[in-house]
């Protein structure tokens, strides 16, 4: 009897866990947020990421951005090869990191890459967030870099979270933390 | 070095390595909270090492625990000093740790919500305010001179629109200026970078704000923290008020001063803004160090109490031991000598009195023995004695008593000691006499005396050579030893001997007179043998 009232702890536990965060609470970042289209074109040997993620937008974001909060949009791709009797080949596994503040002084949103070199201001929210949503030919990988046979597994999936935490603080409050959300993986099968 | 030694020796090292590496946790704990930024990768693996070194204190904590209540439940000697010990040290450990810890959290928790006070966002959102209307100033500035400027080219094209673009451009120290056509596309430029680069696209909301009748004005941030203003105004056009609208659009740097000012007010309150989020992480995160770091020192503590309660209590527990060893019998009981302290003295004097103590024993034990050898050859003595012996007290209970004395008051005394002599089996009525007369004297207060004692018998009475003497006792219990002897045999051989002497006296007054007359015969016996022959020679017949 304990044994089975054990066991029901522990499956509880393991459904909790490998429910996506997404799914389970909305919180601050409620809103339709998906990848709606997202496709791989080769130009002159190089594969290229198209997206349209829709993020979304709610007042509280709006809020939280105009308290200073900066909000990180990550773009996670995944590249890899279906092999026989063992796991997946990784071929690319790559993250377009973006964060997005509000320009209090200028009143704009500003969003930059993960270096911090290139930045862009909005002069709304909903520009912002179609700018980041829109990707368009994103250079992911050459040609060559292909390992194995045709086809690959393309797999994309965006999130948000708020930036700017250290990794320990982020740890610490991953149970707790609403400011994190990400899309279910979108996926389609690459052939050149 | 025997095996023993070593084995200490290498659980030192290992406590005083897991000591250290315990210390090293906390400093890096401690330092991982000042600064997380460096040590934010670590601070999980850092949390990780002083969470499994609290198990393992625990742990640790949780066996010395049991071994003390295990030592408390069988009255192992000394356990209840420890025990009373490592509660008196737990309480003066515990009792200051929980108020500093207390009154940390506390601190920690004002500490950082004095971080976010309302008047310092106030005051961030102030200086937001200031710089934006100190900007707005120029922007409208900006913005008006740029319509002045747009109506100034509604007549000109070609060379003099470029020329007039370059004369305000020097004149406003404006980054660029571009006139777009109807179409949006760039018919005239002016910049201050080399024409060679592309004229700076023109923003979407540009055609849009112009379309609505309303002048552009914008105000941009570079990621080097410059600030551009970008002005839009329509031109008028003088040939047909159909054929599409055509504007200018410049940009000006705002001046690298207050660039510079804006955008630190811009970064404080973004840094604000993002440090307000981790507000609650951040008093976790220092919770949890302050929990974890008291919670260390906590079982730290204790089980130094435990141990130093274990150190205090060995010196007694071996005292104990050894005294209750010692109250057995087992007086080469020695103690180790573990500290040079009071406690050490306490042993030492120990030792020291278990050394008197075996050597005074051994005495005694010598002296005994003496004392037994020299009661047996008194016992031998007494038993191979033709004179009774009897020791009693005075209320005639009898303690020892040799053979003879039984044989000559015709009783035995085997198995006697203990008894009282009037409970004895009679026996010979010459043994009940002699207890009768004994406990008359006895109880007429005599202790002293010397006397013959006549007893009856039915072989003729006996008589008894008898004395008394007190035995010097310190019990004071009165008791006597009665020395006699049978002299029935003495006097009569004294009165055989005296009627010898009388025979012997009589004989001699018979044979006085007779020795003459011998003499006499024998004379005239010589001088009358000559004459006579064999026969006659021969003696007379009397």
């Amino acid at each position: 009897m304990q044994t089975i009232s054990r066991l029901g702890v522990a499956l509880v536990l393991l459904v909790a866990l490998a429910v996506p965060r997404g799914v389970r609470s909305a919180g601050p970042l409620a809103g339709d947020f998906q990848i709606r289209s997202a496709f791989v074109v080769v130009d002159h040997g190089v594969l290229q990421l198209s997206a349209h993620i829709e993020y979304p937008i709610n007042d509280r974001i709006r809020s939280a951005l105009r308290d200073g909060v900066t909000l990180a949009f990550d773009l996670d791709l995944t590249i890899s090869r279906h092999r026989r009797l063992w796991f997946d080949a990784t071929v690319r596994e790559t993250t377009l990191r973006r964060e997005l503040t509000y320009h209090a002084v200028t009143d704009r949103y500003v969003l930059r890459d993960e270096t911090g070199v290139e930045q862009e201001s909005f002069p709304t929210l909903e520009a912002a967030l179609d700018k980041l949503g829109r990707i368009e030919d994103l250079p992911i990988l050459v040609e060559s870099q292909l390992r194995g046979e045709a086809p690959w597994e393309v797999a994309v999936r965006a999130g948000v979270r708020r930036g700017r935490m250290p990794d320990a603080l982020r740890a610490l409050v991953f149970w707790t933390d609403d400011w994190h959300r990400t899309t279910d993986w979108y996926t389609w099968m690459l052939t050149l | 070095m025997d095996a023993h030694p070593v084995r200490r020796f290498g659980v030192r090292i290992l406590t005083a390595a897991a000591f250290t590496a315990g210390i090293v946790a906390l400093l890096l704990l401690a330092r991982s909270v000042e600064n997380s930024a460096q040590f934010s990768r670590w601070q999980p693996w850092i949390l990780l090492v002083n969470i499994l070194g609290a198990i393992a204190l625990m742990v640790l904590l949780a066996r010395k625990f049991w071994q003390l209540y295990r030592d408390f439940r069988d009255h192992v000697p000394g356990s209840r000093l420890a025990m009373r010990t490592v509660l008196m040290f737990g309480a003066l450990v515990i009792a200051p740790l929980v108020i500093v810890y207390l009154f940390s959290l506390d601190f920690i928790n004002r500490g950082i919500d004095s971080w976010f006070r309302v008047e310092i966002k106030q005051g961030l959102n102030d200086a937001v305010e200031l710089s934006r209307s100190a900007l707005d100033l120029r922007l409208r500035e900006q913005a008006r001179r740029t319509e002045i400027f747009a109506r100034s080219l509604r007549e000109l094209q070609g060379p003099a629109l470029l020329q007039r673009l370059d004369q305000e451009r020097r004149a406003t120290e404006a980054k660029e200026i571009t006139v777009y056509d109807a179409y949006g596309r760039a018919a005239a430029v002016s910049s201050a970078t080399p024409l060679a680069q592309q004229p700076a696209p023109s923003p979407p909301e540009v055609a849009l704000q112009l379309a609505a009748g309303r002048s552009y004005v914008s105000l941009n941030s570079l990621a080097n923290g410059q600030y551009t203003i970008e002005t839009a105004a329509p031109i008028a056009n003088a040939v047909s008020a159909h054929a599409g609208r055509r504007y200018v659009l410049i940009h000006y740097e705002v001046p690298q001063e207050l660039s510079a000012l804006a955008e630190s007010v811009q970064r404080t309150s973004s840094h604000y803004g993002d440090l307000s989020t981790v507000r609650e992480p951040l008093k976790i995160s220092f919770r949890l160090t302050l929990t974890l770091v008291v919670l260390l020192t906590l079982l730290a503590a204790i089980y130094g109490a435990i141990y130093s309660a274990q150190r205090l209590t060995r010196p007694v527990q071996d005292l104990i031991a050894g005294t209750r060893a010692v109250g057995k019998g087992d007086l080469a009981t020695r103690l180790p000598l573990s500290s040079r302290d009071e406690m050490g003295l306490l042993v030492h004097s120990f030792n020291d009195m278990t050394k008197r103590l075996r050597r005074a024993s051994e005495e005694a034990m010598r002296s005994r023995q003496e004392v037994e050898r020299e009661r047996e050859r008194l016992a031998i003595i007494l038993s191979r004695l033709s004179t009774g012996v009897i020791v009693t007290d005075r209320e005639l209970t009898l303690h020892s008593a040799n053979q003879s004395a039984g044989t000559i008051l015709g009783s035995s005394f085997e198995g006697a000691a203990g008894q009282h002599l009037t409970q004895l089996p009679p026996g010979t009525a010459r043994f009940a006499t002699f207890i009768a007369e004994l406990r008359a004297r006895l109880t007429s207060g005599w202790d002293e005396w010397r006397e013959q004692l006549t007893l009856p018998g039915e072989a003729g009475e006996r008589v008894l050579l008898w004395a008394c003497t007190r035995l010097p006792d310190e019990r004071e219990l009165g008791g006597v030893v009665i020395v006699f002897d049978d002299i029935t045999a003495l006097l009569a051989a004294q009165r055989d001997s005296a009627w010898g002497e009388v025979a012997r006296r009589l004989a001699h007054e018979i044979k006085n007179p007779l020795t003459p007359i011998q003499l006499s015969a024998e004379r005239l016996r010589r001088k009358l043998l000559g004459g006579c022959n064999s026969v006659q020679k021969g003696p007379l017949p009397l």
